[in-house]
This record gives structure tokens, sequence and C-alpha cells, in this order.
């Protein structure tokens, strides 16, 4: 039923990764009539295939390869990280697309204001969240309002915090586009059984594929990206599912690994004409890697709470969202509910004896929160091919340095200590916060956008500088990254280049 | 609370850095073959993992099912359950008598706490967290029902039931 093209058709767009950015762009392309071969790493699960079991639905589909340096939460199947993300859908906010103009001065860091108009960003925010289903908007109710989120609601309003919602999620809070309503069974980050949470495994693809433009290649690992004489993108090479290596032909080629792979891809594509790999004449590829600020904090409450019931995630206080210097830090960043399963209750907790245990003992009594803000871009994070090691597919090991900047230490201890008031002033008898083991990060920059060649990879909407028919769709194209968790922007940004790369074709650029 | 150790703090944050993870991982394929091991387990190793993990309401049976499981999680490991196996000498050296395991409570702590920066030592705790914190029984004691889809979650079981916040929340 599904298309299957010629690996010598050079009229396909190629997209490789089938992810937030991959799949958003790849459906775009394909209901505008725009052939497009979607190359994917993982496997293709259905939803029988999810279980509530996260080590076991690691295994399915977590992104084990080597690699050197902190761990990532990449995903390694049909959907990407959209299978694994809670679903929190802010949005950023206009002073921090303008980081440098706002932040200016603060030392170590290499910011930029993004160059695109907000007001633009704005209207494909709301296409976003129309496609995705963020509760809240486009008539939706917001999320409802589980245990977890009550006391966090509570907790703040009682130290004067004012804009919480449990809005915002992509979780459908009413059955919508063919998907139910959630069903709070938790385990949000194991895929959503039922689907009510927003992956491409279950939208983009499978609406694409019934456009008859598009066709999904699984299990295909990319290896490189070939150019021909004129420097042009032409095809991608890639080893598939019986370990052939193949080429896929291309009229454009884009990028949406999850900032890791793409970086490998883009570097590993090196050739004698373009030496230190594609799009790179800048020497950006791989810098300005960004994580974003995490934080967590678990209280023991002085009643049950139940946290593990429902979304794991389940809304958001913005308050300290603002940029506001008094604080002793630049930028700001997001509380959002979080619950845990008892192991990561301990290593979250870390150490060993009672004073880690009984956070387990109080296991029904536990409320928590995530903290996510601003990271600003460092010189010195940045993503490298190892020398020397390969990995099974013969590819170099992606090397990742990266270090906390101190005004993400700064950021962090700040929300430590309001996320310690909004539980103590419900009565919390027991409270931990702090940095966490490094479990996952929200992977951004490596090819940012900049009006500037010399100070980025892309263009506005995500155009190599260097080769016109080269494009980034994934959060690599982030130049600075906000508090807001990325997934909502990076398809906002993917519907936007889809659109362009459909204008630059009609008026024969491309 | 143990934010008041900081030393110890980064050591073992560090242990889940390098190990941790990947031990989640090897844990998640081995743990299930588990049982076989369960009949030869190790008293000194069940005692240890009971003072890292303290659950008064656990029976032993439950800490003995713990070290079975992280033996099996490093089988095929040598490095690794040589690692693990290696902690009853290390904390014998620690006791004068050089018997750990038959020492008091609070000798035994002294003895863990002397210990704690050794290799074994973090290895040891991250293997025992996984398998105790993914055990059944233990689940079942501190009220952590797992898996929901099969009782189509908690729609209609109490995930939104809290009743005792104040009246401004509500």
């Amino acid at each position: 039923m599904t298309r299957v093209f010629d690996q010598t058709d050079s009229s396909v767009v190629v997209v490789i990764g089938s992810g937030a950015g991959g799949g958003t762009v790849a459906n775009e392309l394909a209901q505008k009539g725009i052939d497009v071969v979607c190359l994917e790493a993982g496997k293709r699960l259905t939803l029988a295939d999810v279980v509530n079991d996260p080590p076991t639905m690691d295994e399915r589909m977590g992104w084990h390869d080597e690699r050197d340096g902190k761990p990532v939460w990449l995903c390694k199947t049909v959907g990407g990280t959209t299978m694994r993300w809670s679903g929190v859908s802010p949005r950023f906010e206009k002073h921090e697309t303008q980081a440098l103009s706002t932040y200016d001065g603060l030392e170590d860091t290499c910011l930029i204001d993004w160059p695109l108009r907000f007001e633009e960003l704005e209207h494909y925010y709301d296409l976003a969240e129309d496609k995705m289903g963020v509760s809240g908007t486009h008539g939706t109710p917001a999320s409802a309002e589980n245990n977890n989120y009550k006391v966090l609601k509570a907790g703040a309003q009682q130290i004067g915090y004012s804009r919480i919602t449990s809005g915002r999620m992509s979780i459908n809070s009413v059955a919508r586009h063919g998907r139910p309503a959630c069903r709070q069974i938790g385990f949000c980050n194991s895929g959503c059984a039922i689907g009510a949470k927003w992956s491409t495994l279950y939208t983009e693809i499978p609406a694409a594929e019934k456009t008859r433009h598009f066709e999904l290649r699984s299990e295909c690992m990319v290896m490189a990206i070939n150019h021909d004489k004129a420097g042009r993108v032409s095809g991608v090479v890639y080893n598939d599912a019986s370990g052939t290596m193949r080429e896929q032909k291309a009229r454009a080629v884009c990028v949406a690994g999850n900032v890791v792979e793409t970086t490998r891809i883009l570097l590993n594509s090196a050739t004698s004409k373009y030496p230190t790999g594609l799009a790179n004449s800048s020497d950006q590829v791989g810098r300005n890697y960004m994580r974003h600020m995490f934080g967590f904090a678990l209280a023991i409450m002085p009643k049950p709470v139940n946290f593990h019931r429902g979304a794991r995630q389940s809304g958001l206080v913005y308050d300290e969202q603002e940029h506001n210097p008094k604080r002793g830090f630049a930028g700001g960043y997001l509380f959002e509910t979080l619950s845990l399963d008892p192991l990561n209750v301990a290593a979250f907790v870390g150490g060993w004896g009672p004073d880690t245990s009984q956070y387990n003992d109080s296991y029904t009594h536990l409320a928590g929160l995530f903290l996510v803000g601003e990271d600003p871009p460092q010189a010195g994070n940045r993503i490298r091919l190892h020398p020397d090691r390969k990995d099974h597919n013969g590819l170099p090991v992606p090397v990742l340095n990266y270090t906390d900047h101190a005004n993400t230490v700064a950021m962090r201890e700040h929300g430590v200590t309001r996320a310690r008031a909004i539980y103590e002033s419900l009565g919390a008898v027991e409270f931990w916060g702090g940095e966490g083991p490094p479990v996952g990060c929200h992977n951004m920059g490596v090819a940012r956008m900049s009006a500037n060649p010399e100070d980025g990879v892309t263009n506005g909407w995500g155009q190599t500088h260097d080769i016109d028919n080269l494009f980034v769709s994934d959060g690599s194209v982030i130049p600075t990254s906000g508090a807001a968790n990325p997934t909502l922007t990076i398809v906002a940004l993917a519907i936007r280049q889809a659109d362009y790369i459909a204008e630059q074709m009609t008026m024969r650029n491309l | 609370m143990n934010n008041n150790n900081t030393s110890r703090r980064h050591f073992l944050v560090a242990a889940i850095t390098v190990s941790g993870l990947a031990t989640a991982t090897l844990a998640s394929s081995l743990f299930r073959e588990s049982a076989a091991w369960a009949k030869d387990a190790d008293k000194p190793l069940s005692r240890l993992a009971r003072l890292l993990f303290p659950h008064g309401a656990l029976p032993n049976s439950v800490y003995d099912d713990v070290v079975a499981g992280a033996l099996a999680m490093t089988a095929g490991n040598p490095a690794a359950s040589d690692l693990l196996l290696s902690a009853e000498k290390a904390l014998n050296a620690q006791v004068v008598g050089g018997d750990w395991y038959a020492a008091d409570e609070q000798t035994q702590l002294a003895a863990m706490n002397a210990v704690q920066d050794e290799a074994f030592f973090p290895a040891a705790r991250n293997l025992f967290m996984f398998a105790l914190y993914t055990h059944k029984e233990c689940w079942k004691t501190i009220g952590y029902p797992g898996s929901s889809r099969e009782y189509g979650g908690y729609l209609e079981r109490g995930f939104d039931d809290i009743d005792w916040l104040p009246e401004t929340a509500r």
C-alpha cells in the first residue's frame, strides 16, 4: 500500500530520522505532494509492543550505541524520542529568542539572537499545538489535575506563584484526531500504551504514508551524506536492515538525528571538498551543545499523594521563566511535576542507608518536580568524533564534552530552594533537591541557526549556510535553549521548514 | 539528609554516571534469570544489601533475592562479579576478628563507611539498588503497584483523590 521509491530516484527528499523533527518535516512535505524517503535507524514498534516496564522499553527503543561522555536520551525507534518524551509543551518566550540582546554581558558564553521574528514563530507554534493536540489550546481543556500536580499547585500558590497550569501537555485531554484521551496510566517515558501522548509513530508517519508520497525505511543506519562535484548533496549512504550498504539518491536532504547523531553524520561526511565535514566551513558543527539546566526535587508529604498515579508530567509553573537578574542568573526556569518509580527515587536521592531508603519507605507520600531552565551556549560544550574509536557500524564514536555554566549552577540552586519552599509550605517532613543522576537531557544546538554564517551552521529556516539543498530539521538548530522543553519548538520549526522547502522548490531554487 | 555529606554524594553520583546506567541496561536483560541463583544467596552480601537500603518491613528473603539478582546481573562479566564478591573480604578487613557478618550493626556500619570509596562499594550499591527496587515484594511493601495498563490506568482509580490540601488550592 505504501509507496516504494527507487534508490536511483534523485527527485526525492531524504529525511534522516523519524522523530519530532524528521517525522514532522517528512509528513509536512508529503502532504504537499513532495516525495520523501525517511531513513530511521530503529525498528517500527506498535502500541502492542508498549509495556509498563521501563527497562524492557529501554531495550526496545533506547539508543545504546557506543558513545563517550554524559548519557543522552536518544531513542532508536520509529518515532524517535517522541516515544519517550513526557509531552510537556511550553512555548519559548520572546526574550528567550533574543538571548544576546537580553542577557548581554553573560561571561563565557556564545549567545546569539535567533534569526527569525518571534511573531512568525508564534504562528507556527499555533500549527504545532493543533497538530500535537496540546492540552489547553485549540478548544481542548487543560489536562486533568492529578495528585502530584495538585500538590505542586497548592504549594506554588502558598508561596505566591500564580502562573500555574495543567495545560500545555501533548497528551490528549479529550479524544481527538483518532487518538484517545489520557487514561492516567503513567509510564509516559516508556511509550504511551494507548497513543494518547503525541508521537510521530502513530501520527505523522501513518499520515504521510496515506499520501503515497512517502516511504519509511526503518532499521536503516545512516553512515554519511554524499555530494556532487558542485558541492550540493546528492545522496545518503546507509546500512540497511540486512546489513547491506546502500545509497539513496536525493534532491535535498533533511538531517534530524537528534543532535548527537546529526553532528556525527555531518562530520563523518567529510571529503576533500569539505575536509572538516558538511556545512562546517564555520567550524560550528558540534559546537554550542546545550542540554538545559536540569534539577529535581522530592518531598515526603505529611499525608498520601500517590504520585505514581497518572501522567508523569502533568503541569507546570511559569513564574520563574522571566529574566530577572536580581536572582543572580540570566534567563529563567520552569517547575514541572515529575513522578519517579522506586528505583529512580533511590537513584536520584543517591547515597545509602536510612537517609536514602526513607524516601521509598514513604513512597506513597512522595511529591516530586523537575526544574528545567536556560542553558547558555559555551565554546567548550561540543560534540566531536573520536579520532580512533569506531563502533559496531564502523562509525566513529561521538565524544560529548559538556559542563554546566556558573549561571546554570546558580539557577539550579535557586530552583531547589524555591522547590523546598513549595513543599515545606504544605508541611513536607523531608526534602531532597539537586542535580540528580544524568539520566536525561534536552539536546540542543550543534547546528544552530544564525544570521551571520560565521556564528552558526544554518539560516533561519534550518538550511545550511554552505549547501543550499542540505537542511537540519531537529533541535540542533535551536540557537539558545530558553527554559521550555524543546519538542514543541522543534515541531514548529519543522513545519516552517517544510513550507520553506516547498516554496523554494516551486521557485526552482531547489 | 544526604546533602550533608557532599563528598560522599559526589562520589556516588559519579558511580551512577559511570556504571549505574550501563548496569541498568545490563540488568534489565539478566535480572529475570536470577531465580536460579536465589538458593545460594550469600548471607554477608545479603546483610550488606539490607544495610545499604534498609526497609524494616522487608523479610531477609527479599535481600537474599537481591544478592542473587545482583550476582546474576554480573554473570558473563567476571570483572563485575569479582568486584561484588570482593565486598566480604574488604568488609572483614575492617573488623577486629575479621568477621564483619558476625559483628554488631554499629560495627558493620562503621566498616561500610570506611570502605565506601573502594571500587566495589558503588558497584554493589548500584546492583543491589536495581535488584531491590525492581523486586515485586519490595514494591508491594512500599506501596508501588507497578504496571497499570492492564487495570486501565488510574483514571477511575484515584489519580486525583488527594483530599488534604489547603482549601485555596482546590
